[in-house]
C-alpha cells in the first residue's frame, strides 16, 4: 500500500520532464520557422540583400551534401534540397496568407462589435443582424467568395486607392470575403460574451448616470470582450485556415503557390506535408500568442480565470 | 479489542504529497454499531471513512472488516464497495437518472438483477426512505432532503453489511436536515452498523456508541458519547465542543 | 492520376477572364432600377437554374451523404479519442491529443488533398455501387477532421461531469469503465449535443471545400453550371447558397429539437 502512490508521483515527474523537453523543442521548431519567414521577406522586400530574390537562404545543393554526409539522413538528402528550393515561393504565399488573415481579422472585428451589441441590446436592428449572421453562418464560407468574385465580379469594381497594394486585386476580394464571414462568426462570440456578463453590471452602470450606450462602452465590453478570447482565438485559428480557400478565386497565398508547384512537379506527398506543416506552424502561433494575450488582460475573478 | 470486531482500524495513515493527512489512526466496530467521528474541518474524518471503502487510498496500516484486509492490494475493490454503502455530503445523485433510475442502477448493473427486480427494489428502497411519491422525479426536481434521501436509498439497495455517511446534512438547508436525520435513527432502530462523520451533535449524542475526535489526522480522544461530550479528557476536545455549541 | 485540384485552380482564373465584364454588378443594378427591386439576376438565367434545378439537386444529396457519413465516422473516432484524452494516461493519450492538434490545425482543404494524392484511396466496389475514390477522401478528410474536433466536444463535457458523479457511481461498487459508461457518459453525450450542432453545421458548410478533389457535390455542380453559362453565374450562386441554407437551418432545428427531448429536467449538476 505504502509504494501505491510514490512510483506515480515520480513517474508525474519524468512526465513532467519529457513535456518542457517537448516545449524546448517546439521553442525552438517556432524561432526556426519564424526566422526563416522573416528573413526571407526582408530579403525580397529590401531586393535580395541576402541572397537573389527567389533564391532560397540557404542553397540547396549545400542542405543536399549535408544531409548525405550524416548516416541515416542520406536517404532523404534530396527531399531535403527540394524542400529548400520550396522555400522562396512558400514564404511568399505565406505572407499573402498572415496579411489576409490579419486584416481580416481586425477589420471583422470592428463589424462584430456592433453586430453584437445591436443584436444584444438592440430592437429592431437585433433583427438584422441576426438576418445578417444567420445568412453568413449558414452558407459555406467558399459559396460566398463565389458570390463575390465570380458573381459579383468585384474583382474589377476594386476602387483606384486600394488598386496596386497588392500584386492582384482579387486580393482585395478575399480579404472583403473573408472579413464579412468572419464579422458574423466573431459577433456570435462577442454576444455570447456579452449575454454572460451580469445583468447587474448594466443596473449599477445605469445608477451611476451613465447612459445606455456608456454603460456598454466602459463597463460591459471591457468584460465581455475578455470572456470572448478563448473562442475569438478560434476564429482567429479558423481564419488562418480557412484563409486557403482564397486560392479558389486566384489568390497566390500559401494553398495556391503549393498547388501551382505541385502541378508542375507532382511532388504532391511532400509538398502538402510541408504545406500543412507550415499551416500547423502559423495556427499553434497563433493560439500560443492569443494565450499570452488572455495572461495578459485577465482579471482576477473574471473569464477563464473564475472557471476554474 | 476482541478478534472478532466487525470493522478494525489499526494505526492507518495517509499522506497527500507530503502531507500527512491521518496518522496512526485506530478505533474499532461491532456490527450493529453506530460510531461517530467528529472533529474540524481538515481534521481527515472524511478521509477517513473513504479509506474504509477505498475512494481514498491509505499508505499505511491495515483496515479488517468482518475479518477481511481492505487494505489488501489483492481485494477486489468493486465487491468492498458493493458491501458498504456510501452517502455523500453533495448527495451525487445521478443528475440524468430519475430517483428510481438512481437506486437501481446498482442492482442493476452490479448485482446483475433483471429490468424489473431493480426497479421493485428501488421503489421499496425509495419507500423505506418516505419518497414513494417521487419515484420519477429527476434529482433537480427534489428538494435537497428529498436528495439526501434519495442518496441513502441508493446505498442501501446494495444491501450493505456498513454504511458510511459523509457529513450527509452539511449541505441542506437547516429546515431539511431533520427529515434525512429521521431516515438515519430508522436505520440504526434496524440495526445497521453505521460510520458516520457529521457536526449534528444532538444526533451523535442519541445514537452513537462511540464517538472518534479527530484533529489534524490523529485520534484525540474516543469513547461513549456521554463521557466524551460531558466530560472530555483533552482540553482540545472541549474547546472543539465549545466552538460548536456556540454555532448551533 | 487526374489533377483536379490543380484543374480546379486554372479553371478559376479561365471563368473570371470569360466574364464580361461588370456583368454581376450591372445585373444588380439593373434589377434596382426596375419595378421589382428585390429580384436579382435576369429571368433568363434564372429559367437556367430551374431547367438544371435536377442536376443539382443531386448535388445537394451528395452533400447530404457526405456531411452524414463524414459525420458519422467522426463520431466512431472522435468519441473514443475524446474518452482516452479523459482517462487514458501515457503514450496513448499523448499520440491521440497530437494527431488531433495536427488535424485542427490543419487547413481542410490540405486535409483533403493529402487524402487525394497522398493516401491514394482507392475506388471501393459495394457491388450494387461503387464509391469513388474522390468521395472516399472526401469522407476520410472530412470525417477524420471532424473526429479531431468531436474529440474536443467530447472531452470537454466528459469532464464537466462533476467528478462526485464518479466516486458516487464507484460506491455502489461499479466499476471504473462502467461508472464512465453508465453515470458519466450519459450526461455527458446530452451536454455535448450544442458543441455537436456547431460542428455539424460546420461539416455540413465544409463539404463544399471537396471542390478541390473534383467531386460533384452541390457546390462542384454550381460550378460546373456557371462555367457553362456564365451570365448566370449570380444566379447559381445564390440558388445553391439558398439551398445550403435551408440545409443547415433545418440541420440545427432539428437538433435543438433532440437537444430539448433529451434534456435532464434543469439538466445540470446538483
Amino acid at each position: 500500500m505504502a509504494s501505491a502512490t510514490r512510483p506515480a508521483t515520480v513517474r508525474e515527474r519524468v512526465a513532467d520532464a519529457d513535456r518542457s523537453v517537448g516545449r524546448l523543442l517546439l521553442v525552438a521548431a517556432g524561432a526556426l520557422f519564424w526566422g526563416w519567414l522573416v528573413a526571407s521577406w526582408v530579403n525580397r522586400w529590401l531586393g535580395g540583400v541576402l541572397v537573389p530574390v527567389g533564391q532560397p537562404l540557404i542553397p540547396a545543393g549545400a542542405v543536399e551534401t549535408a544531409f548525405a554526409a550524416i548516416p541515416g539522413f542520406a536517404a532523404y538528402a534530396a527531399d531535403a534540397a527540394f524542400v529548400v528550393e520550396l522555400t522562396p515561393e512558400l514564404s511568399r504565399g505565406t505572407w499573402l496568407t498572415v496579411v489576409i488573415t490579419a486584416v481580416s481579422l481586425v477589420l471583422g472585428f470592428f463589424i462584430a462589435v456592433p453586430l453584437a451589441v445591436t443584436r444584444v441590446y438592440g430592437r429592431f436592428s437585433a433583427w438584422l443582424s441576426l438576418a445578417y449572421t444567420e445568412l453568413l453562418r449558414g452558407t459555406p464560407l467558399l459559396a460566398q467568395l463565389f458570390v463575390l468574385y465570380y458573381g459579383l465580379n468585384l474583382a474589377s469594381y476594386v476602387p483606384g486607392a486600394f488598386s496596386g497594394v497588392f500584386a492582384r486585386d482579387v486580393v482585395w476580394v478575399a480579404i472583403l470575403g473573408f472579413t464579412l464571414n468572419g464579422a458574423a462568426y466573431q459577433a456570435e462570440y462577442i454576444r455570447g460574451a456579452l449575454e454572460s456578463v451580469e445583468e447587474g453590471q448594466i443596473t449599477a452602470g445605469r445608477a451611476i448616470g451613465l447612459s445606455k450606450l456608456e454603460t456598454i462602452y466602459y463597463v460591459v465590453l471591457p468584460q465581455g470582450l475578455r470572456y470572448a478570447i478563448p473562442s475569438w482565438t478560434n476564429e482567429f485559428v479558423y481564419l488562418i485556415k480557412y484563409s486557403s480557400l482564397a486560392a479558389f478565386i486566384t489568390v497566390p497565398e500559401l494553398y495556391y503557390r503549393a498547388d501551382q508547384i505541385a502541378s508542375e512537379t507532382f511532388r504532391y506527398t511532400l509538398i502538402f506535408v510541408v504545406t500543412g506543416v507550415t499551416y500547423l506552424a502559423l495556427v499553434l502561433t497563433a493560439s500560443k500568442l492569443m494565450e499570452r494575450v488572455e495572461e495578459r488582460v485577465s482579471i482576477p475573478g473574471l473569464g477563464a480565470d473564475s472557471e476554474e | 479489542m476482541s478478534d472478532d470486531d466487525f470493522l478494525r482500524v489499526t494505526d492507518v495513515s495517509k499522506w497527500y504529497g507530503d502531507e500527512k493527512v491521518l496518522e496512526d489512526v485506530s478505533f474499532e466496530m461491532d456490527r450493529g454499531d453506530v460510531t461517530v467521528l467528529i472533529g474540524p474541518s481538515g481534521s481527515g474524518k472524511s478521509t477517513m471513512l473513504r479509506c474504509v471503502n477505498r475512494l481514498a487510498e491509505a499508505q499505511e496500516g491495515s483496515i479488517l472488516l468482518d475479518g477481511e484486509e481492505v487494505l489488501s492490494p489483492d481485494l477486489d475493490v468493486d465487491e468492498l464497495r458493493r458491501e458498504v454503502g456510501m452517502v455523500f455530503q453533495g448527495f451525487n445523485l445521478f443528475a440524468h437518472l430519475t430517483a428510481v433510475g438512481n437506486v437501481a442502477l446498482g442492482p442493476r448493473r452490479v448485482l446483475g438483477l433483471s429490468e424489473t427486480a431493480a426497479r421493485e427494489r428501488a421503489e421499496e428502497q425509495l419507500e423505506r426512505v418516505g419518497l414513494a411519491d417521487q419515484l420519477d422525479s429527476y434529482p433537480a426536481e427534489l428538494s435537497g432532503g428529498q436528495q439526501q434521501r434519495v442518496g441513502i436509498a441508493r446505498a442501501l439497495a446494495m444491501e450493505p453489511k456498513l454504511m458510511l455517511f459523509d457529513e450527509p446534512t452539511s449541505a441542506l438547508d437547516p429546515e431539511l436536515i431533520g427529515e434525512v436525520l429521521e431516515v438515519m435513527h430508522g436505520l440504526v432502530e434496524e440495526g445497521m452498523t453505521m460510520l458516520v462523520v457529521t457536526h449534528e451533535m444532538s444526533f451523535a449524542r442519541e445514537v452513537a456508541d462511540e464517538i472518534v475526535f479527530l484533529d489534524d489526522g490523529r485520534v484525540v480522544e474516543r469513547g461513549p458519547p456521554e463521557q466524551l461530550f460531558d466530560r472530555p479528557e483533552e482540553e482540545r476536545t472541549g474547546r472543539f465542543l465549545e466552538r460548536i455549541a456556540s454555532h448551533d | 492520376m487526374s489533377d483536379p485540384g490543380t484543374l480546379a485552380l486554372a479553371a478559376a482564373a479561365s471563368v473570371a477572364t470569360d466574364l464580361p465584364a461588370g456583368d454581376g454588378l450591372a445585373a444588380l443594378a439593373a434589377a434596382g432600377g426596375s419595378a421589382d427591386w428585390w429580384v436579382v439576376g435576369e429571368p433568363a438565367d434564372w429559367g437556367f437554374v430551374r431547367r438544371n434545378a435536377d442536376y443539382l439537386g443531386v448535388g445537394a444529396l451528395l452533400t447530404i451523404g457526405l456531411t452524414f457519413a463524414s459525420i458519422l465516422l467522426g463520431f466512431v473516432v472522435g468519441f473514443p479519442a475524446g474518452a482516452v484524452e479523459v482517462y487514458g494516461d501515457g503514450l496513448l493519450k499523448r499520440a491521440v491529443s497530437t494527431v488531433g492538434i495536427v488535424l485542427r490545425g490543419t487547413p481542410i482543404v490540405v486535409i483533403l488533398i493529402v487524402m487525394y494524392f497522398v493516401v491514394g484511396v482507392p475506388q471501393i466496389n459495394l457491388g450494387v455501387a461503387s464509391i469513388s475514390s474522390a468521395m472516399t477522401a472526401g469522407i476520410l478528410g472530412l470525417g477524420l477532421r471532424s473526429a479531431a474536433y468531436q474529440s474536443q466536444i467530447f472531452r470537454a463535457s466528459l469532464s464537466s461531469v462533476d467528478e462526485g458523479q464518479l466516486e458516487a457511481g464507484r460506491s455502489i461498487g461499479l466499476s471504473r469503465f462502467e461508472a464512465v459508461r453508465y453515470v458519466v457518459v450519459p450526461q455527458a453525450l446530452r451536454r455535448s449535443i450544442p458543441g455537436f450542432q456547431n460542428e455539424f453545421t460546420i461539416v455540413l458548410k465544409d463539404t463544399s471545400i471537396v471542390f478541390a478533389i473534383g467531386l460533384a457535390e452541390l457546390l462542384t455542380r454550381g460550378y460546373d453550371l456557371f462555367s457553362e453559362q456564365t451570365t448566370a453565374v449570380l444566379e447559381v450562386i445564390l440558388f445553391i447558397s439558398a439551398i445550403y441554407f435551408v440545409l443547415t437551418f433545418t440541420t440545427n432545428r432539428a437538433l435543438d429539437y433532440l437537444g430539448d427531448r433529451y434534456a435532464i429536467p434543469e439538466g445540470e449538476s446538483a
